[in-house]
């Protein structure tokens, strides 16, 4: 039964930024263990409801259930919530004045009253697991794109979330470095990670995602196993779409 | 965490240890106020004591009467705007019986008469007063000389420039800026006698008499024993005597000072006292003041940066309040102002008003500095905190606020040194810190060019020590 538990249920998500609306009525359900790829041209409103999942954006209407907990309830502690979500950004967001071992420890020993040792030691089989053993006491700037993206991963891995967002998470780097990342990524999946995988990178979605949703203009206008949506894609946007990332 | 706790530790610590004193200096039953160069009613001799007619008066008829009091040395302008907001209880400052101050102040019989000269520059060709025509003439605010010249001012066609103190305006006039000063015939005299180089060209106009004044219906008491107290001087010769001492005898006799200590080495090591009592008082002054800008900088700064619209609403009002007044008519408003509006006999001390002058002035730059720096940091800063579960607060403490303060240091230590520069304009209330330090040794010796050059080497000298001191700051935190 908890396989297939709903850890997230989106329904009829609005956003708006002053006139323009750029979610439009979305509903989406994400089952515990799924991994879905959500796929889209750029300004189709990917990066926003990705931030409405951990209420970095409010939403001017509709529910999102996350982990149980309803975001539109007043009563719901945001930071409880936010603590079992890990989020990765495309840019890092590594924090430069501190060292690697800081910036994953920080957050167990704050918010999970973690003794120092504790988290240093959880921190270290993290880093070991992303396979920067050796970075421990380097700083952000010391580290390569692909690096600090892993460190993101790990820090956001520190505090056990039961689901990870990756919004765009290879797309800043050099593509030598793209595939440390996604291996990364795959290891997640594989050990039963739900996460919702923002992305260009087709192959990891053909791959790795139970799933593929395909975004644009602020709704899910296809969603499907990743061989459907490749292979006999139905909406001609999506046709269209999947054309141009093809051909580039 | 442990470091700002110390500081405001330390911080308290001082503001006690300073009400400690005040309290202890204030058991005095009088505060009578003076002004602090007006030769030979008074001015400041070696070691910073205050001599003169007016002092050596008021000590001996305090003496007959059996009452204590603090003086208190002010500009001539500050001891009467004191005076009326009941700052001080008394005034005595060579001050004119005139009917426009007998309507706030009660006056004690007249102890002494005078009349207004003008003087000019030793070389000077200006022989009379229909010499002004176009030419610019220096008064001190507030003095018989001042009204006088305002009176015929239009008839001889002259253009007026005000000062606070004395010495300033008889510069003005040795320099050539000005024409003319008016002046009361026994300070003109005294100061001639005694070095200044100008001369008398008139003979005395609108003779006036000295008062002794208290606010109009308070202080009856202390007003009928000056009175008793004079009559009994007068009458046993003391009177005589003091006035003989003042105005048949040169300052040096007074001053103790001799020739030979008018070289710059000479003048230093003879004031070092007073100058390094001075410089103390701006040490602490600056201290206190960046500690307490800091705090409040701070404050105003994560204020500034809060989510929803209250907070950076509270902070753009302060930061535009107090950036946009001058320090001087901030240090005025709260010394002067505050007491005035409050009433009941309500008190602050120079230096505390002083400290909340700065504090108020300095911490709203500060705080936009702060407030910018706070900005600089990348949004993503915040929003990966937050993602974390980082409460706002925690987020701001443990990621922002380090990255943003870092941004700052150079601004930081700009705002200390203009901190340290700032704490000159507190003179005007009457804290003596170096550069009043400054106004009043020359009150006494005219030493202007010495002086002035001695004082800015000591605030070269601190400013660089305040520059390393920074630096290394800088240097331990990157
Ligand atoms: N804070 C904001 N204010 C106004 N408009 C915004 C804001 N954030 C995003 N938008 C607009 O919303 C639309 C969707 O943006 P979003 O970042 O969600 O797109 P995306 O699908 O993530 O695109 P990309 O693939 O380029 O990252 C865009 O047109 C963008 O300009
Ligand atoms: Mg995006």
């Amino acid at each position: 039964m908890a396989d297939t538990a709903i850890k997230v249920h989106v329904q009829d998500l609005h956003k708006s930024y002053g006139n323009t609306e750029v979610l439009k009525g979305l509903n989406l359900d994400v089952k515990n263990n799924e991994v879905v790829c959500m796929i889209g041209p750029s300004g189709s409103g990917k990066s926003t409801f990705l931030r409405c999942l951990t209420d970095l954006e409010v939403p001017s209407k509709g529910q999102i259930v996350i982990n149980g907990y309803d975001l539109s309830d007043a009563k719901t502690n945001i930071d409880l919530v936010r603590e079992n979500i890990g989020m990765v950004f495309q840019h890092f967001n590594l924090f430069p004045n501190m060292n690697v071992l800081q910036n994953i420890t920080l957050a167990p020993i704050q918010l999970k009253k973690m003794t120092p040792a504790k988290a240093e030691k959880t921190a270290r089989d993290l880093l070991d697991q992303v396979g920067l053993a050796d970075k421990a006491t380097a700083l952000p700037t010391a580290l390569s794109g692909g690096q600090q993206q892993r460190v993101a991963i790990a820090r956001a891995l520190a505090m056990h979330p039961k689901i990870m967002l990756f919004d765009e998470p290879t797309s800043a780097l050099d593509p030598e470095m793209v595939g440390d990342v996604l291996d990364v990524m795959k290891q997640l999946a594989r050990d039963g990670m739900t996460m919702i995988v923002v992305t260009h990178e087709m192959g990891f979605a053909k791959e790795v995602a139970d799933r593929v949703v395909f975004m644009a203009d602020g709704l899910i206008r296809e969603s499907g196993a990743p061989k459907d949506i490749f292979e006999h894609p139905q909406n001609p946007r999506l046709q269209d779409f999947l054309n141009k990332v093809i051909n580039v | 965490m442990k470091k700002w706790q110390v500081a405001v530790v330390l911080c308290l610590a001082a503001i006690g240890s300073w009400f400690g004193l005040t309290a202890h200096a204030q058991a005095a039953e009088y505060t009578i106020a003076t002004d602090t160069t007006f030769a030979p009613f008074e001015f400041q001799v070696k070691g910073g004591q205050y001599k003169g007619i007016d002092i050596d008066l008021l000590k001996a008829i305090a003496k007959k009467e059996h009452f204590t009091y603090q003086l208190k040395a002010l500009s001539f302008n500050a001891a009467v705007q004191q005076l009326s907001a009941n700052q001080v209880d008394g005034v005595i400052a060579g001050m004119n019986i005139t009917p426009a101050r007998e309507v706030t102040f009660d006056f004690s019989k007249p102890y002494y008469t005078s009349g207004v000269v003008m003087a000019v520059a030793k070389d000077s060709t200006v022989k009379n007063f229909n010499d002004l025509k176009g030419k610019t003439v220096a008064l001190k605010t507030g003095t018989a000389g001042a009204a006088y010249g305002k009176s015929i001012q239009n008839k001889y066609g002259f253009k007026i420039k005000y000062f606070n103190d004395s010495n300033t305006m008889y510069n003005d006039v040795k320099v050539g800026n000005s024409s003319a000063c008016f002046e009361d015939y026994p300070v003109m005299s005294y100061g001639i006698k005694n070095g200044i180089p100008l001369k008398i060209i008139s003979k005395q106009h609108n003779a006036g008499d000295y008062g002794f004044a208290v606010k109009k219906g308070k202080n009856a008491a202390l007003l009928k024993k000056f009175n008793a107290g004079l009559a009994a001087i007068k009458a046993d010769g003391t009177y005589q005597k003091i006035i003989n001492k003042y105005l048949h005898s040169k300052e040096s006799k007074i001053t103790g000072e001799t020739a030979s200590s008018r070289t710059f080495f000479g003048l230093f090591s003879q004031n070092l006292g007073t100058l390094g009592k001075g410089l103390w008082m701006t040490i602490e002054l600056t201290v206190i003041s960046i500690i307490l800008a800091t705090l409040l900088g701070l404050l105003l700064g994560v204020l500034g940066v809060m989510p929803g619209k209250i907070g950076p609403a509270i902070s753009s009002t302060i930061i535009y309040i107090f950036r946009g007044m001058p320090l001087m008519v901030l240090a005025f408003f709260i010394y002067i102002g505050i007491p005035d509006l409050i009433g009941h006999g309500f008190k602050i001390p120079a230096f505390i008003a002083g400290m909340i002058t700065l504090m108020l002035n300095e911490g709203a730059y500060t705080g936009a500095f702060v407030k910018g720096g706070f900005q600089a940091v990348d949004a993503g800063q915040m929003e990966a905190a937050r993602s974390l579960g980082l409460p706002y607060w925690k987020a701001m403490r443990k990621v922002v606020m380090p990255q943003g303060i870092r941004i700052m240091i150079p601004s930081f230590i700009n705002q200390f040194i203009i901190t340290l520069k700032d704490t000159s304009i507190l003179s005007v209330i009457g804290i003596v810190e170096l550069t009043q330090t400054g106004t009043l040794i020359i009150a006494r010796n005219f030493e202007g060019f010495k002086i002035w050059l001695m004082i800015a080497i000591i605030y070269l000298i601190i400013i660089t020590l305040l520059t390393w001191l920074s630096n290394w700051v800088q240097r331990r935190i990157n």
